[in-house]
């Protein structure tokens, strides 16, 4: 266990090592002197080269490199070149708001998916088909265009779900802040009608982000399931006695969940991407849309520095399903050997 | 029972043209992946010199019209044809999805036999170099290229490919691998053929059904991808007719009752990347192959 601990850590700190080096020469790369584009274009050309002093972009390309990593660790992830603020405090503002919306479309995504799963796998023909269905659209509809139709379903045409405004009506008075979660915070609150307000704000973007996820793991798991459903030890179950679908519940379900858990630290990681198309559309005020606003802007100093730490958030993600898979079963710690 | 029987009967295929809709009937998925890829590539290629608007005429005497017989798709705030729009988004995308998938899979596919057949040293190089570019999801890696190389259609359409390097190189590899360890590699050894006659009659044409699978999921992948790109800005800009971007510039009027310009290219983005993974499920299923990136 120890070695395939030190195994995956390994693979993951190489993996980051290269990341950061992608992300460097990306940086690199770009058009622009950041010492030009923090000061602007009427700075004289002294103070420009005492920035580029100071941000020590005078010095060779591995110690920009050690100063680049060194930077990020320390939090130190420079300034919005249009509010002047640091971009770490700006991503941490709005951090929230995006693991909010994010945990509460994998838990949709994940129920829907096990639901879903189980009883396409269990009755096969129409209803196998028309749940297929459904996971192919999820897997090739745009989710910003979803969101958009979503919106002009449930929000113009109906008027059952509110519209593009944030986490909360205008006319909601906000929680007091204690867990940045608002639907958390009104419940610790005791404010019921916020609580609503905030949930019925989550439904829309988070089925929007909840369809990508959705269909990775249904297709994984009907395919797992009925795979295992030809063991011969679901025969043993139901020739002790056990109904087809108990069998089902019981001993195929668990047993088709082990790659689902792998796969969904990879989708797990990849809802930040997903925050980034979805939040837009619903003006949700987290780092997504913080991300898109940069590029509309031009301030790509945001952008950068959430390029490398999706990187870092992705690979810590797939590092712990790893790791929770070889505790849960042992026969993925000997294999990693 | 008797009724059933006969019915049963009755589907029978007795004859070819039967045949062939007896086997749609039963894959209606892969039927309407044919049907969308037909429509899709007649629109593409057709289309724009078929109908009489270009994508970027403006009629400035009907901005944001809707849909009409003029206009079957409305028109945009600068009185530009959707329809005209659409039809050239259709070849935009489609193009960069096929030229993303035939780039992938040379780049990819490249590494992926040189790490399988080279040594163990050039193996480890190769594949951490691969796991570098895997360490980022891949939206947010095209994302990256994209910003670093400066906004558009062509960078963006760079960032897609190199974002879908791992899928190929990973899957390559392992296929390599697994058919190197076949007895009739050995056998070829054996009797003598060469090292470069194994890799291109043996190797090589073994790979093809998972490569296929592979490169029709990659095809839905870069259309989606393109369409996200542009949707945020990073990929076509506007007046350039690509789907995303145009989703993008239906947004601000889609609440105000101007629903048409971000609904319609919405659908094709659909179409297309629904009827690439169909076709990549129904070439799995036949092809009998195991497993795909994505």
């Amino acid at each position: 266990m120890s070695r395939f601990l030190i195994g995956r850590l390994g693979a993951s700190l190489v993996s980051l090592f290269g990341a950061s080096l992608v992300a460097f020469l990306i940086l690199r790369l770009s058009p622009g002197d950041p010492a030009r584009l923090f000061l602007g274009p009427f700075a004289g050309r002294e103070a420009v080269d005492a920035l580029r002093v100071e941000l020590g972009l005078d010095g060779s390309l591995a110690s920009q490199y050690l100063l680049y990593i060194a930077n990020f660790l320390r939090g130190d992830w420079g300034f919005s070149y249009s509010t002047g603020q640091p971009v770490a405090t700006l991503i941490a503002r709005r951090f929230p708001a995006t693991l909010e919306l994010g945990l509460f479309a994998f838990l949709l995504a994940f129920v829907a998916a096990v639901a879903l799963a189980l009883v396409a796998a269990y009755r096969r023909g129409p209803t196998d088909a028309g749940a297929r269905a459904v996971s192919f659209f999820a897997m090739g509809v745009p989710p910003f265009w979803f969101g958009l139709v979503l919106l002009l379903v449930f929000f113009e045409a109906l008027g059952w779900l509110p519209g593009p405004d944030g986490r909360l009506s205008l006319r909601t008075i906000p929680p007091p802040a204690v867990t940045g979660f608002v639907t958390v915070d009104a419940l610790l609150a005791g404010d019921g009608a916020a609580f609503r307000d905030a949930l019925a704000h989550l439904i829309l973007p988070g089925v929007t982000l909840a369809l990508m996820p959705f269909s990775f793991l249904f297709r994984l798991l009907r395919a797992n399931l009925i795979d295992i459903a030809r063991e011969p030890f679901i025969t043993v179950a139901r020739s002790r006695g056990l109904t087809r679908w108990w069998a089902f519940v019981r001993h195929a379900l668990p047993n088709a969940f082990l790659p689902t858990l792998t796969a969904s630290g990879l989708l797990f990681g990849q809802l930040l991407a997903g925050s980034v198309l979805v939040e837009r559309v619903f003006v949700w005020p987290g780092v997504g849309a913080l991300v898109t606003d940069g590029v509309l802007k031009q301030d790509f100093s945001v952008v950068q520095a959430f390029i490398l730490l999706s990187a870092v958030i992705y690979v810590l993600c797939n590092l712990a399903v790893d790791l929770i898979a070889g505790l849960i079963d042992p026969r993925v710690a000997g294999a990693a050997r | 029972m008797s009724e059933a029987g006969s019915i049963a009967a009755g589907a029978r295929p007795r004859s070819r043209s039967r045949a062939v809709l007896a086997s749609l009937r039963r894959n209606a998925g892969f039927g309407l992946a044919l049907v969308l890829t037909v429509v899709l590539l007649l629109l593409a290629i057709a289309g724009p010199s078929l109908w009489h608007l270009g994508p970027l005429d403006m009629d400035f005497g009907a901005p944001l019209a809707a849909p009409s017989f003029a206009h079957p798709m409305g028109t945009d705030s600068n009185g530009r044809d959707v329809f005209a729009r659409f039809l050239a988004g259709a070849r935009i995308s489609l193009a960069v999805g096929a030229a993303v998938v035939v780039t992938g899979l040379i780049v990819g596919g490249g590494i992926g036999i040189a790490a399988g057949i080279g040594g163990r040293v050039l193996d480890t190089v190769l594949m951490r170099i691969v796991d570098a570019l895997a360490a980022f999801p891949p939206l947010i890696l095209a994302m990256a290229i994209t910003v670093g190389l400066g906004v558009g259609l062509t960078t963006a359409a760079f960032g897609i490919m190199l974002s879908c390097v791992p899928f190929f190189a990973r899957l390559m590899r392992a296929d390599i691998l697994r058919i190197r360890a076949l007895p009739f590699i050995e056998a070829s050894v054996a009797v003598g053929v060469g090292r470069w006659r194994i890799v291109g009659r043996h190797l090589l044409p073994h790979t093809a059904p998972t490569m296929l699978v592979q490169c029709a999921s990659v095809f839905g992948y870069a259309i989606l991808t393109l369409a996200g790109l542009g949707f945020i800005g990073l990929g076509a800009q506007i007046p350039e007719p690509e789907w995303g971007a145009m989703i993008t510039d239906g947004l601000q009027y889609a609440l105000t009752g101007q629903w048409w310009l971000a609904l319609f290219p919405g659908f094709g983005v659909l179409a297309a990347v629904v009827a690439a993974n169909l076709l990549a499920d129904h070439a799995q299923a036949v092809l009998g192959v195991r497993g795909r990136e994505r």
